[in-house]
């Protein structure tokens, strides 16, 4: 028995790494793009997604083509949301598949680290997802298709309080990055324009139970509740808060984007107004692109990080080519990382599927900010906003 | 008052998280009992529960609304994923845990952490990493009584899960099987000696295991979805309630459950900190009842002799 | 290929100090403790923290690390004396699994851009791996001799004496509660050496880190190197590392689906765990009073190793 078990796992072992040295045999001929995101673990959907997108993007771009005459090839490394397996999927990527950008990671955490290898190493990441103002604070290197936080939350703000008119809201958020950083930039222009906050209730990701934190809301009486969180999370607020017999309206960020959640709750969702990516009016990228997602992975729907991550392929390859137009050469390949982090920073006006966007300084996404109504399980565009100012402006 | 209610709700509340822990905390401690072995897949085994209930449910509903036949299709699907994740259990057993049954008490924990990685990724891999939802069987419209309400799915697990608490300690107390594996659990070689089939008492401890845990999976999933990791951190609190009651008692783990439960609804506004901290709560109030009862709430006292 | 295995290394010598310190507690004392990741956590929010915060060089954190670590092992020795068995092994994972939530509830995000280790003006950079590798793999060797010395000693034999039967032990007149601390805080201050190490390297502390799932693995290590062995715990650590992350190493990653290696990673587990339950390099087989040279053990280790390949 021992035996026949170690000359199997010496077999297996063994057959793998054939396969493996017949896969790193590639033809020089591709432009290698990695993707880092979580695709096994709690929160795999957003990965999987994310990386969905863009090799959907490549495949599209390989369609017509390529770049230069040379195909696109996604290697997408699974992160675990954890920071051991971001470095890793990081060091794969940079130094044994020698990529040309990365996009992700699609967290902030694991983004911090890669941020820093990547700065350091000098290579491009466009992040689709990580929304923390931290992320883009070094400089150089970093790029991200996703609004920051603080820009979100300000619109965010401004629009429950001149626009709604609320006086008196609740937040209930999760402890992670993404979720803190949006609530606490509600709080802070919320009460800067002189509403309240009448309760700031946190749970932890991965909770299922929030009807505690529900009760203290309640007790405080506001006229509406903040839920800046992942889907599931959105979703189990808003069932239970019906089951509590709680009939306030909610307000959320750009995670209410994603199309799950009115199968995990679409009895609820009727009269969400949430805060998300911009969309050109005039233009049919985003239906387009929405119509071959669900095309291409049977029937499931983008949601907006997604649509970023798509966005964020697109960018690449007009940086791309770009650079070969200005005479890159594959042979250096750090000049020819260095030349795509000039084209991506020249991106100027990119039209992609969540309207036009351009980088900051820092590498920031500029875009204006859409804002959703939901009635029963559907989503309806409302308008773009900008804060100019101090006062909401919209845009389109 | 109203402060009266509102912790009334929370009171309410935590019995009812506490009941899904309990129900599974049942089958983390039939098995403990038995072999004196935390089985680290019983949370993957619960997942599965819930994902082959929710399969079968759906595939026997259709686009049926028969409220009657809804009641039905659901209590044949949770019959199907008990059968199914007992055999399961079963199956696991003989191929990950048999062959260690003589090794050192860590073999068989590694190993079962090794199938908990199998179990949930493959999940993953085949039903996709989103939250699935499981529909409601009946209305599930809350019923309000002086404020305070309750939805039928939470009465349900409570009603279940006591349910289960009576028929497996009867089981364990009243019937040959339930005396072959109380022998078994006390001293292995020596019930073998007196002529109990020990790979079967062993076997069925497993399948009653989780079984238990797909009923525990799919009323957990009304409250919770269904999801390839869900029974990671869920797996996790019901063996802390486990352990909080007593691990290897019966009565112990219900009693944990719903202690836990409560813990976790109550302790964070009672001493005004925030929700994200219930988990410390929970885990402190853990070690200080073990430190005031080293073996949990009802468990026995063995002292060590020489 | 090669730079990614240099990483395997590195990543293998952190864990390897963790396993040392698990060893010390579960291996050597018999006590099933998981919350090695609290210690790790710990020490590794120490570094970040005198590192960036107060500015103090790398070598500084590097002892206050152990030392913080040390006190927390201390903290949790004491008082579950008391517990036995797997309810020592709950109360020490919920300590852990406060320490995270803690960890978390003050700063979700936690730490980043934490200046590098620095000796005589030169940085360990992640990019200089072999560096690296030898400043861990020093530590790791430091530790292997310490530990080893210490099992050897009486300090050692007393700790066995008390994993093997504690009524024993204590009828003899070994001190059990001096010995379960002190195995405690030992192996957590191990512990957080390697979180010191482990954040010089990433340059960032962050709280979703430190799941209980990084106790557990650790435990794998010293159960899969052999308990009390601690040659076999470095072997235990790096073959778990190594299967973790041999998808990446061979590009194997980025071309079956993701959840497969993780399937692959479990089924080495098992099997593994099913081919050696008493551990690759079973328990140390150290005789006391061994009336052997040190010339004859080891002549008859090679020719054991040999008997061994042949089986095989």
């Amino acid at each position: 028995m021992k035996k026949i078990l170690a000359i199997a796992l010496v077999a297996f072992i063994a057959v793998f790494s054939v396969f493996a040295g017949g896969a790193s045999e590639e033809a020089p001929s591709t432009l290698k793009i990695g993707f880092i995101g979580p695709l096994t673990g709690d929160n795999a959907n957003y990965g999987i997604r994310c990386s969905n997108a863009a090799r959907l993007a490549i495949n599209e771009i390989n369609a017509a083509g390529g770049v230069n005459g040379m195909q696109l090839e996604l290697i997408a490394e699974d992160s675990q949301g954890s920071v051991d397996r971001a470095i890793s999927s990081y060091e794969k990527l940079a130094y044994t598949d020698n990529v040309v950008a990365i996009i992700g990671p699609v967290f902030t955490s694991p983004a911090l680290a890669v941020a820093q290898r990547c700065f350091e190493d000098g290579v491009v990441m466009i992040s689709p997802s990580a929304t923390h103002k931290d992320v883009t604070a070094l400089g150089d290197w970093v790029y991200r298709t996703v609004p920051s936080d603080s820009l979100q939350s300000e619109v965010a703000a401004h629009y429950f309080y001149e626009v709604l008119g609320y006086r008196n809201i609740a937040c209930l958020y999760a402890m992670n990055d993404y979720s803190q950083g949006l609530a606490e930039g509600v709080e802070d222009t919320f009460t800067s324009l002189g509403g309240t906050i009448t309760s700031m209730q946190t749970c932890m990701v991965g909770d299922r139970d929030f009807r505690t934190q529900l009760g203290e809301i309640r007790a405080t009486n506001p006229e509406a509740i903040y839920i800046p969180n992942y889907t599931v999370e959105d979703a189990q607020i808003l069932e239970q808060a019906s089951q509590l017999g709680m009939n306030i309206p909610f307000l959320s960020s750009d995670g209410f984007s994603d199309p799950e959640i009115y199968n995990l709750a679409g009895d609820f969702t009727d009269g969400v107004i949430y805060v998300g990516p911009a969309q050109a009016e005039a233009s049919t990228i985003l239906v387009d692109f929405q119509a071959a997602y669900s095309e291409a992975y049977n029937g499931d729907a983008p949601d907006s990080f997604a649509t970023n991550s798509y966005d964020a392929t697109y960018i690449l390859r007009d940086a791309l080519t770009r650079v070969f137009e200005n005479g890159g050469d594959l042979a250096d390949i750090d000049a020819f990382r260095a030349s795509v982090n000039d084209e991506v920073k020249a991106t100027d006006d990119f039209e992609g599927a969540n309207g036009i966007i351009n980088f900051a300084a820092n590498g920031d996404m500029v875009a204006s900010q859409g804002v959703y109504d939901v009635e029963g399980t559907t989503p309806v565009y409302v308008g773009s906003f900008q804060v100019v100012d101090n006062h909401i402006v919209q845009v389109d | 008052m109203n402060t009266l209610i509102q912790y009334l709700q929370y009171f309410l509340n935590g019995i009812t998280l506490g009941a899904i822990y309990a129900l599974i905390a049942l089958g983390y401690t039939m098995v403990y009992g038995i072999l004196k072995f935390i089985n680290f897949a019983h949370g993957d085994i619960l997942m599965i529960g819930a994902y082959t209930g929710l399969f079968t449910y759906l595939a026997l509903l259709g686009e049926s609304t028969n409220a009657a036949w809804m009641l039905i299709s659901f209590f044949i699907a949770m019959l199907v994923s008990m059968v199914f994740c007992a055999v399961l259990g079963m199956f696991i057993e003989k191929i990950a845990y048999k062959p260690l049954r003589n090794a050192n008490r860590l073999a068989p924990l590694l190993s079962a952490i090794g199938v908990s990685f199998i179990l949930s990724n493959g999940a993953a891999w085949m039903f996709g990493t989103q939250s699935r939802r499981f529909p409601y069987p009946f209305d599930d419209t809350p019923i309000v009584i002086a404020g305070l309400s309750i939805t039928p799915h939470q009465i349900l697990t409570i009603v279940v899960s006591i349910i289960m608490m009576i028929v497996l300690t009867s089981f364990v107390n009243k019937t040959r099987m339930g005396k072959a594996m109380r022998a078994t659990s006390l001293d292995q070689p020596t019930s073998e000696l007196m002529g109990i089939d020990v790979n079967r008492v062993i076997s069925m401890t497993f399948a009653i295991g989780s079984a238990l845990a797909a009923v525990g999976g799919i009323l957990a999933s009304f409250d919770f979805r269904v999801y390839a990791s869900m029974g990671t951190m869920t797996g996790l609190k019901a063996f802390v309630a486990a352990v909080i009651g007593g691990i290897g008692n019966i009565q112990g783990a219900m009693l944990g459950g719903i202690i836990l439960g409560i813990l976790e609804s109550v302790g964070a506004p009672l001493l005004g900190i925030p929700s994200a901290l219930r988990d410390t709560i929970a885990f402190a109030t853990l070690i200080i009842i073990l430190l005031v009862k080293p073996d949990g709430i009802l468990g026995k006292n063995e002292r060590e002799k020489v | 290929m090669l730079n990614f295995f240099q990483l395997i290394i590195i990543y293998a010598g952190i864990y390897a100090l963790m396993a040392i310190g698990q060893n010390c507690i579960t291996g050597n004392t018999g006590m099933l403790s998981l919350c090695h990741a609290g210690f790790f956590c710990i020490g590794s929010y120490a570094t970040g923290i005198i590192c960036k915060i107060l500015g103090l060089s790398f070598w500084i954190s590097l002892p206050v690390a152990a030392l913080c670590s040390a006190v927390v092992g201390f903290l949790i020795g004491v008082p579950t004396l008391r517990l036995k068995g797997d309810y020592l092994c709950i109360a020490t994972l919920g300590l852990g699994e406060i320490i995270r939530n803690i960890a978390t509830n003050m700063n979700p995000v936690g730490m980043m851009s934490i200046p590098r280790a620095e000796l005589f003006g030169y940085q360990f950079s992640s990019r200089n791996k072999v560096t690296f590798i030898i400043l861990v793999w020093a530590f790791v060797l430091v530790a292997y001799f310490i530990f080893r010395q210490l099992a050897h000693s009486r300090i050692g034999r007393a700790m066995t004496a008390v994993r093997e039967d504690e009524v024993a032990a204590q009828s003899n007149g070994i001190n059990v509660a001096t010995y379960k601390i002190g195995a405690f805080t030992l192996g957590a201050a191990i512990g957080g050496t390697a979180g010191c190490f482990a954040t010089a390297y990433t340059l960032t502390v962050q709280p979703s880190s430190y799941t209980f799932m990084v106790s557990v693995m650790v435990l794998c290590m010293v159960v899969l190197g052999g308990m009390g062995n601690l040659k076999g715990v470095i072997v235990g650590a790096f073959i778990i590392e190594f299967i973790q992350y041999f998808p990446q190493l061979v590009g194997l990653s980025s071309v079956i689906p993701a959840q497969a290696t993780q399937i692959i990673y479990g089924l080495c587990l098992v099997i593994l765990m099913i081919w050696r339950p008493q551990g690759i390099l079973g328990r140390d087989k150290y005789r006391y009073g061994d009336p052997r040279s040190t010339k004859e053990k080891f002549i008859s280790y090679f020719k054991r190793e040999g008997k061994k390949g042949g089986k095989v």
